[in-house]
């Protein structure tokens, strides 16, 4: 099977400041890698970088289409935007950076949709109910302002914004954080369905490692811009190898 | 320029004009400026060309793009008409007329069919424009996606790769709200199944007229520095779903002293009790049509 991405020594720098290096991480589909590490290891860079939010310095980054192999720093603009918002997803750890706020829940979910092209507004109003469904919001909230809605409903909303165009990668910064723990069990939950139901290809970043746990298939650990250590997720969390990775592991809160 | 040298060399016409003036207020380089970018406006229609406005002799926001556009295009055998709301009678069109016939020293009109160029605020003409005339609007805000997104940069961005997905998103929330497309004026076209394009505040009625018009249109937003245009015969469509077609709507009354029940209506209240009758907004037509009758 092919990777449906893949990313070769991938490096940031700002200035002389070291944001990601060296970074490599290989995303087979229907997968879920998971990147830890303290605040400031690098985790946002390595993310943004590999997702084009960021332009990194130096490395290679394929994106598998099915068709063919697309190098993502070679490509066109336009090219690289059609598939940010076709073939690619990003939720963002808040979400008011993701979310319209001043168009109406329906018009967010709609907006991907309508960029490629849908034109038959009873259809797209299908399918909005269709996606608020899946990720748990009342229909009845469908022409209500994100302002209106609480924390944990607006990032269901954001997941619903970004996945409604079937994107093939999925990249998530932190989806639970700033949210109180019964919410983030929730979206944990939410997010576990969606994964296994629609066989979504995610690269999520957390410092949370039950977040890691509970969703991920792969681990990479991040110090100082560098992984450290990196392998499948119940090996690397029951038998961690290196002093950094031994030390986030023991210092989880035992319940 | 050889219009230029024409009306120079004429000593009538230098004696009727204040001299202090040059032709149609603006200067040659100014003008040779301004006609660059209509070219190229024409070139790529419904695309924003920056040009570099003048400070004309009236406030922003009373057509000193029109104003800029058509002392670019004026020659001395033109045919001047100016219209405010479809009206030859109000303050914005008497004032430009007025202006043009001091600057320029032209002719000027009421009839459509007799101007060589229109300029317009907020309406098209009723009756057709044939080839060789030149409509000339005035444009308050030209980039059509400037309340959806509101970095400049992002908009340019977003034409240049036709990325036109938000565009709908403004039109599903007023189906959303209200049960159908509620925009009736600035309603949004894509010219040349290219460029999304704000056709300035005219009414929605008139959108269709732009569509395959045999006239020249040119559009200049002064404040904003902005020109762009529509070549003959090119194709303009409103943007609609598939499912709520366009309706250019017009209110189901007659005219109530020509008795047209084509033209776009103004809706006046006639007195204390709120009683209200509809005339013609374009007063060339009405007027057209009470001689004929």
């Amino acid at each position: 099977m092919q990777p449906i991405l893949s990313v070769h020594n991938l490096n940031k720098y700002y200035g002389n400041q070291v944001g990601c290096k060296n970074m490599n991480l290989t995303l087979y589909p229907g997968e879920v890698v998971g990147v830890v590490g303290e605040s400031g290891s690098g985790k946002t860079t390595f993310i943004n970088s590999i997702s084009g939010n960021l332009i990194p310095d130096s490395g290679k980054i394929l994106i598998e289409t099915g068709n063919e192999t697309i190098d993502f720093l070679e490509i066109s603009e336009s090219l690289k935007r059609l598939l940010i918002r076709t073939e690619l997803a990003f939720v963002h750890q808040n979400p008011r950076d993701g979310l319209r706020l001043d168009v109406s829940a329906g018009g967010n979910i709609s907006e991907r949709l309508m960029s490629i092209g849908q034109r038959n507004y009873g259809n797209i109003r299908q399918t909005i109910f269709k996606w608020l469904d899946k990720v748990e919001i009342d229909k009845s909230r469908v022409d209500d302002f994100p302002r209106t809605f609480s924390g944990g409903m607006l990032q269901r909303l954001q997941i619903a914004k970004n996945l409604v165009t079937s994107p093939k990668i999925i990249f998530m910064d932190e989806p639970t954080g700033g949210l109180d723990v019964s919410v983030q069990a929730k979206i944990l939950d939410l997010l576990r369905k969606l994964v296994r139901e629609l066989n979504l290809s995610v690269v999520i970043v957390s410092h949370d490692l039950a977040v890691i746990r509970l969703l991920a298939d792969k681990i990479i650990v991040m110090k100082n811009g560098e992984a450290v250590e990196s392998g499948l997720c119940d090996q690397v969390l029951d038998d961690p190898q290196h002093s950094y990775t031994q030390l986030l592991v023991s210092s989880v809160l035992q319940v | 320029m050889n219009n230029v040298l024409k009306f120079k060399n004429n000593k009538t016409d230098v004696a009727a004009q204040d001299e202090i003036y040059n032709f149609a207020y603006l200067d040659e380089n100014t003008k040779r400026m301004i006609r660059r970018a209509l070219i190229k406006a024409l070139c790529i229609p419904g695309y924003q060309v920056p040009f570099s406005s003048r400070e004309m002799p009236m406030p922003y926001g009373w057509g000193t793009g029109g104003v800029q556009v058509t002392s670019s295009c004026l020659t001395t055998d033109d045919v001047i008409k100016v219209i405010d709301q479809g009206a030859d009678d109000t303050t914005n069109a008497v004032s430009i007329r007025n202006f043009f016939k001091k600057t320029a020293n032209i002719e000027t009109t009421e009839k459509t069919s007799q101007a060589s160029i229109i300029q317009t605020r907020h309406r098209i003409p009723e009756e057709k424009l044939k080839e060789k005339q030149i409509l000339v609007y005035q444009v308050p805000i030209p980039e059509p996606l400037a309340f959806l997104e509101p970095r400049y940069q992002e908009t340019k961005k977003m034409h240049a790769l036709s990325e036109y997905g938000i565009m709908h998103v403004k039109l599903y929330e007023d189906i959303t709200k209200n049960g159908h497309i509620e925009t009736a004026y600035a309603y949004p076209v894509k010219t040349n199944d290219r460029y999304i394009m704000d056709p300035s505040p005219i009414p929605k009625f008139d959108n269709p007229k732009m569509n395959n018009n045999p006239a020249i249109q040119l559009f200049g937003a002064g404040r904003e520095q902005r020109i762009y245009a529509i070549p003959p015969y090119t194709e303009v469509t409103s943007l609609d779903f598939e499912d709520y077609p366009f309706d250019p709507s017009k209110a189901p009354h007659k005219c109530s002293i020509c008795g047209s029940n084509e033209s776009f209506l103004d809706e006046i209240i006639t007195d204390d009790d709120g009683n209200r009758s509809f005339i013609c907004s374009d007063t060339n037509y009405c007027n057209q049509r009470m001689e004929n009758n």
